[in-house]
């Protein structure tokens, strides 16, 4: 147990590169491990791993572990969760971290169970102290902070997406082959189809921007105006549970407790109440901007900045507004 | 296909969550609600059992009040409950969450087991995957379609751009999310039958459950500090005068946001 040390992150490709929250997972590792000692491992499970190893050593991993094979050209939970332990077993980390997408949660969840380790779920802070690792997470839609550690061992962890910041400390990193022999369980799933209808669809957990709209916005018609805000901003488009119970757009836009939580630098509500249960997936956003006809909206209690007017009008204006911006800069 | 749907009996969206700040664990006297996930967890097992035939459990752990949310299952057309409560549960966290109901489902039958994504409460999504690493069968996740022909799954599960279509023999462990189908209200039939259905309350003895597993002192996270974080402060509020988007362009200027 004592020769558990530094961090493993297991990165998550997608679209042809490293996550953002992969990226930020390794510099926040470069960072505590630059106290606390040890190296920064990460390990790619990929059909052709070279572009990730090198997205991986610019970011500063010392080393990276590959498991290269085409088993894993789509993401499948069990054959992730194989290639993350042989990683893990390889590396002795005192951490490992995930991503905090349904990948990342499958994959963590997985290797947890299988160490009988620690399992810390949706990171917004982590630190190293006195050999420690001591992690923060928001519970209950962000209303309670808690600071917690795993009780010995490793740890496994999931990392919210944006934020820790990304920077870049180019390193020529050991490049490590492991040859992982797969459970049968785990070649059970077979990929038939791997569809994109959202082909450049901006990641809502991702995003530093979130443009999302809600009844206020009137008409299904109407929340079109929202995603032309987004695209002007090249932002994600949210959404309020309301409308999607409505049927204005498809669930996968919902922000909210039964739908997705961001953390974005910027996140604009557009005709959105901003009820409890809407609030805890965006309250940890940086600035809140609401635009809001009812002046006594819950929202505008939480906003950065409220405008108190019909979203219907403003939001369309706000777009010609920042359009003009930035055709004259 | 028989199947097991495990289910969670968790705090009212619309109600606050409070801590106990002895012991860091959720105060759960107030309303409780089936977890809504678990309501097309639910919806789906019965889907696929109308189809094709067999039987469903819905199975569940959590104080003696989580009956109710059996209750709810059983009502919406499940066969027959678990209930896995013990005194000795309380404070589990997800790993230890995992274990009990892996040690539940060794003892009933099933092709199939199906979980909500996640819980509104405890929020973490990782049961089903630990679950499915305790039997040690596939696991598919976040799934937006579930067709089940013989023995083989068909499904599809949601990604950013679409989906990624799989195929997978049972037995396996599904975890499914909102919007793959519309979840049924009980009947008034169906609240009445739920009453005489079997639904049987295990506790840990029953389960032979290894105690060093489970509860707060099995945890394998331990809680060190909780806060309630400064609540965010009302900013600026400004009345549109019909410059409102310039005003709001010019703030997010003023920030470097745009």
């Amino acid at each position: 147990m004592s020769n558990q040390s530094g961090i493993l992150v297991v990165a998550e490709p997608k679209d042809g590169k490293l996550a953002n929250v992969t990226l930020e997972s390794i510099t926040q590792a470069r960072a505590l491990t630059a106290a606390a000692g040890g190296p920064v491992s990460v390990v790619v499970a990929a059909a052709e791993a070279a572009p990730f190893v090198a997205a991986a050593g610019l970011f500063g991993a010392d080393r990276v572990y590959v498991v290269e094979t085409p088993e894993a050209a789509v993401f499948r939970s069990n054959v992730f969760i194989d290639a993350a332990m042989a990683a893990i077993e390889a590396a002795e980390p005192a951490m490992v971290l995930c991503s905090g997408s349904p990948d990342g949660r499958d994959v963590a969840a997985g290797c947890a169970a299988r160490l009988d380790a620690g399992l810390l779920v949706d990171l917004t802070g982590l630190e190293a102290k006195d050999g420690r690792f001591i992690a923060t997470h928001p519970c209950f839609g962000g209303t309670v902070i808690v600071e917690k550690e795993a009780t010995g061992g490793v740890a496994v962890a999931t990392v919210r997406p944006n934020v820790f910041a990304r920077e870049e400390t180019p390193k020529d990193p050991e490049v490590i082959s492991l040859e992982v022999e797969f459970g049968a369980g785990s070649l059970l799933a077979k990929v038939l189809d791997v569809v994109c209808e959202n082909v450049g669809i901006v990641s809502l957990e991702e995003a530093s921007t979130v443009v999302a709209g809600g009844r206020g916005m009137g008409s299904a018609e109407n929340f079109k105006l929202v995603q032309e805000l987004a695209d002007v901003l090249g932002a994600a488009v949210g959404a309020s549970r309301s409308i999607v119970d409505e049927g204005w757009v498809s669930h996968q836009y919902q922000v909210g407790q039964t739908g997705k939580t961001v953390s974005p630098q910027l996140y604009i509500a557009c005709g959105i109440s901003g009820a409890i249960q809407h609030a805890a997936g965006m309250q940890t956003s940086k600035c809140i901007v609401a635009i809001n006809k009812d002046p006594e909206a819950a929202i505008f209690n939480f906003a950065d900045y409220g405008m108190v007017g019909d979203a219907v009008a403003l939001v369309p204006a706000l777009t010609e507004e920042i359009r003009k911006r930035k055709s004259a800069s | 296909m028989n199947i097991a749907v495990c289910v969670k009996q968790v705090i009212d969206t619309e109600a606050e969550k409070k801590l106990d700040p002895s012991s860091w664990r959720l105060d759960r006297n107030v309303n409780c609600i089936l977890n809504p996930y678990d309501e097309y967890a639910v919806e789906e097992a019965l889907r696929i059992k109308e189809a094709h035939g067999g039987q469903v459990v819905a199975v569940c752990m959590g104080p003696e009040k989580a009956t109710d949310a059996v209750r709810k299952a059983l009502a919406m057309g499940a066969d027959t409950g678990v209930l896995v409560s013990d005194e000795a549960l309380a404070g589990s966290d997800a790993q230890g969450t995992a274990y009990v109901l892996a040690e539940a489902l060794k003892g009933l039958e099933w092709d199939l087991i199906l979980f909500g994504v996640r819980s509104t409460d405890g929020e973490t999504g990782c049961v089903p995957a630990a679950v499915a690493e305790r039997l040690g069968i596939p696991l598919l996740s976040t799934l937006a379609k579930v067709e089940v022909e013989g023995s083989t799954l068909k499904v599809h599960r949601e990604t950013e751009q679409g989906y990624v279509a799989y195929e997978c023999p049972t037995p396996a462990v599904l975890s499914v999310i909102k919007g793959i189908n519309e979840p049924r209200y009980p009947s008034m039939m169906g609240i009445m039958g739920a009453k005489k259905k079997p639904l049987e309350v295990k506790d840990a003895g029953a389960l032979s459950l290894d105690k060093s597993r489970i509860g707060l002192d099995g945890a394998k996270t331990r809680v060190l500090s909780a806060r309630i974080p400064e609540p965010r402060k009302a900013g600026v509020k400004v009345e549109d005068d019909g410059s409102g988007a310039q005003k709001i362009a010019e703030f997010l200027a003023s920030e470097k946001l745009v």
